[in-house]
């Protein structure tokens, strides 16, 4: 209690600012874009999650980034790169291009052949 | 292990019931006993002490310590023992073949099951929702897909088991009943060798992980050579195109189909990283994309399946209608409303509707428990995706005493103040949001361990949620905080119970 | 057609169960790349704890242990003794980042503990480590002419340094 009562104890010293965003400078379009691109990037330090959800604060810096690198009109395919070349694959929670299309596809295969199949059978049987 | 403690209550349950499978039933569910208690003795004996005490223990991690996280887990398990029971119940069929009378049980038995199994998966969300803190109820988490697959398996199989008032379909019927065993069995052995990243991290241990996956190979095994064994006891017909049961085989195919969208969207990070060494993840969007249309195929099946006692002139008629106030909706709707959403509304409509037709011609409702269940089926449906599309979050810095409008909401930071507790301090935040409620999230420092948790704070009404979650401190006093507005989310959790009600009345009324 | 779809799934059963079995004794792949093979960022303007500055290039030439530390961090007290052992035993120039600290605390905890850094760097707000790619601390970073040639994510203690760094000398 004595460590944060000190921690704190400065609180109500500090000159106040008014309220904001917490990154500043980006437009409505442009905080869409960082709420999706964080949802889409997954916190290194965590076991699972992405970094618009945890806590972590290398999370925060992550997301802080992102939004500095959005001001600086980067695209979100520059952005991905960035995190990808620094952190790999394993970071991106959305990727289409960099993965298999296969198992988007494989699912859907199986279930049209599988449910014609059984059709065609059906009909055969009813004869 | 709870998994012995139920297997023994439900063997004493069924030991004074002297019936034709019984003894096989019974011998099976020996088998299983025996083989988990050679897992307990050997591998995961409870008497081991630590090597060494920790001081003081470590205390338990905060996030743990609460009440529903405490109880999801046990019933999510014994959801999957009482898999077990109903698939004993199965392989006792294989052996003195499947009468009325062991239908009967195997109805209970998947009726049980599912039920446990659905209500251990609710309260974890509910618990994630609450808890965790990140405003979301379902991850996609490999832990959590793991206790969906037998899930949607049982799901399949309670659908299969309406075949058996005709002896349709035998086969496919015992095949789901095996697979849902089968894929608990599995998620034992997926959570508890540690070869997935996880938030539910659990202690991790090779030998273990050895252990249960010869339990797995063994159990499957034996099944597979039971399966193919008696397969002549298992021959049966097969349903006419366009009846009934032919539509409960396409709803069988399709979450069939969204079986495998799991089992990929979890296996697949696992095969890279053992195959080609690369580490990646599958995030919700995978899930999502493909689930969802066929969760809306399912739907669309099973209102059709409500209105098909009418003839077909009167279907065509219906359906047209169906398909023009669908396009009115659209029209008249501001443009960022959803076509699935109007789908799903829609067929929720129908299906109210032919329920009230039906209620006032007969007076009761035959089986109201499926008019329930699929009627809340729709309506998640219709409030997850009414969630997915709608919520929002912003992140603000705020000072305490000023106020600031996002998303149309007016927060006003009133206060904040320092709370000692008797095993952490806490930094409590006052906001009032649009004059009318204070939300008062949380953040905690813990004694023993000095972790520091966030407790968020959640208003919720009927159409939607109001979360805060307190972050940092800046230097000049301001604070973070992240805001978000959810949509339907009590509609959700509404819509799960009246699934589980309608389950459970429709077990209950077989007894 | 019977026998075909016996023998499939027989064979997509044991392919399933070899497949786990691999994947149980696969060594675990750290989820996140580690920063070997890249050099350090730059453009930054680096300074020590003492307020003095640094030129990069102190960085850049001969053998350098850049180990990441923060007063906060119980984990890298655990670290700091072997630390100091190791400056002790092995001629090597072992430098601290110091991570999201308040300079004070810093300080204090140096005088509190020892110190086995030739100097540390003040990254204050994190904004140098997370460049690097730190994800938090402690991280251990060996370069050699500017060259990452090993990245550790985590504690570094004998059994690790014996196993993964003692190769390079």
């Amino acid at each position: 209690m004595k460590n944060l009562a000190i921690f704190f104890s400065i609180f109500f010293l500090g000159f106040f600012i008014s309220a904001e965003q917490l990154y500043p400078g980006l437009d409505e379009q442009q905080l869409k874009r960082l709420n999706y691109l964080s949802d889409n990037i997954r916190c290194p330090k965590c076991s699972y999650g992405n970094i618009s959800s945890s806590n972590a604060p290398i999370s925060k810096d992550l997301k802080e980034e992102i939004a500095q690198m959005i001001l600086a009109n980067k695209t979100n395919d520059e952005i991905y790169d960035t995190m990808t070349e620094r952190y790999g694959d394993y970071i991106l929670l959305n990727d289409p291009e960099k993965r298999n299309p296969l198992i988007f596809l494989a699912p859907l295969i199986v279930l049209i052949i599988s449910i014609s199949v059984v059709t065609i059978y059906t009909i055969k049987k009813s004869k | 292990m709870i998994l012995l403690l139920s297997f023994a209550s439900s063997i004493g349950l069924y030991i004074t019931k002297n019936r034709a499978f019984t003894s096989y039933v019974m011998a099976s569910q020996g088998i299983i006993i025996f083989t988990y208690l050679l897992f307990m003795i050997f591998v995961s004996s409870p008497f081991l002490k630590l090597d060494f005490a920790p001081v003081n223990g470590a205390d338990l991690n905060p996030l743990l310590q609460d009440p529903l996280l405490a109880i999801h887990p046990p019933i999510i398990f014994s959801g999957y023992v009482f898999y077990a029971v109903t698939f004993c119940y199965v392989i006792a069929g294989l052996f003195s073949g499947f009468s009325q009378q062991l239908f009967q049980h195997l109805k209970i038995w998947a009726g049980i099951s599912w039920f446990t199994l659905s209500f251990g998966i609710l309260l974890g969300s509910i618990w994630a929702y609450y808890e965790l803190g990140w405003g979301g109820y379902w991850f996609w988490d490999p832990v959590e897909n793991v206790s969906l697959m037998p899930w949607i398996a049982g799901t399949a199989l309670t659908h299969s088991l309406v075949y058996s008032r005709d002896k349709l379909l035998l086969s496919w019927m015992v095949f789901l009943a095996i697979l849902t065993f089968l894929l608990s069995v599995f998620g034992s052995f997926i959570v508890r060798s540690g070869i997935l990243n996880s938030v539910h991290s659990f202690a991790a241990d090779p030998s273990r992980g050895i252990f249960l996956l010869s339990i797995f190979a063994a159990f499957s095994l034996i099944s597979f050579v039971l399966f193919i064994k008696n397969f002549a006891k298992m021959e049966s017909a097969w349903p006419k195109l366009g009846s009934r049961n032919y539509l409960v085989v396409l709803n069988n195919i399709v979450l069939s189909g969204i079986l495998l969208v799991v089992f990929i969207g979890t296996l697949y990070p696992i095969l890279t990283e053992v195959i080609f060494s690369q580490k990646l993840s599958i995030g919700p969007d995978y899930f999502s994309q493909l689930i969802s249309p066929l969760v809306l195929v399912l739907i669309a099946l099973f209102t059709y399946e409500q209105f098909m006692s009418l003839s077909i002139n009167t279907i065509f008629k219906l359906g047209g209608l169906l398909v023009v106030s669908a396009i009115f909706l659209f029209i008249i709707l501001p443009a960022n409303v959803y076509l699935n959403l109007i789908f799903c509304f829609v067929l929720l409509v129908a299906l109210v509707i032919k329920a009230i037709y039906d209620f006032q011609q007969r007076k009761a409702l035959i089986q109201p428990h499926k008019v329930l269940g699929h009627f809340s089926v729709t309506l998640m449906t219709l409030a997850i995706i009414f969630n997915h599309n709608f919520s929002e979050r912003v992140d603000i810095r705020i000072s305490p005493g000023d106020a600031i409008k996002v998303m149309n909401a007016d927060i006003q930071f009133e206060s904040i103040d320092i709370v000692a507790e008797q095993n952490f301090d806490s930094v409590k935040a006052n906001f009032v949001v649009n004059e009318n409620f204070t939300l008062t999230p949380e953040k905690r420092i813990y004694k023993v361990g000095g972790q520091i948790t966030s407790e968020t704070a959640v208003n919720s009404n009927i159409i939607k949620d109001y979360l805060i979650v307190l972050g940092d401190r800046f230097e000049d006093g301001s604070w973070s905080a992240a805001f978000s507005i959810k949509y339907g989310i009590l509609i959700i959790w509404l819509s799960a119970g009246l699934l589980l009600v309608s389950m459970l009345y429709g077990t209950i009324r077989r007894t | 057609m019977k026998k075909t779809i016996v023998v499939l799934t027989a064979a997509l059963l044991v392919a399933l169960v070899w497949f786990f079995a691999l994947s149980l004794n696969t060594p675990k792949i750290s989820n996140v790349k580690t920063q070997e093979g890249k050099s350090l960022p730059s453009g930054f303007e680096l300074i020590k704890l003492n307020g003095e500055k640094i030129e990069e290039t102190e960085l850049n030439e001969g053998m350098v242990l850049l180990n990441v530390w923060a007063s906060w961090c119980i984990t890298c007290l655990v670290e700091h003794r072997f630390l100091k052992e190791l400056s002790n035993t092995y001629n090597i120039d072992v430098i601290g980042i110091n991570y999201k600290d308040k300079l004070g605390d810093a300080i204090k905890y140096l005088d509190k503990n020892g110190d086995p850094y030739i100097y540390s760097i003040h990254d204050y707000d994190g904004k140098y480590a997370l460049k690097l790619g730190v994800t938090g601390a402690p991280e251990t970073f060996l370069l050699i002419d500017g060259e990452i040639v090993k990245h550790r994510v985590g504690e570094v203690n004998q059994q690790v340094w014996d196993e993964e760094f003692s190769h390079f000398f």
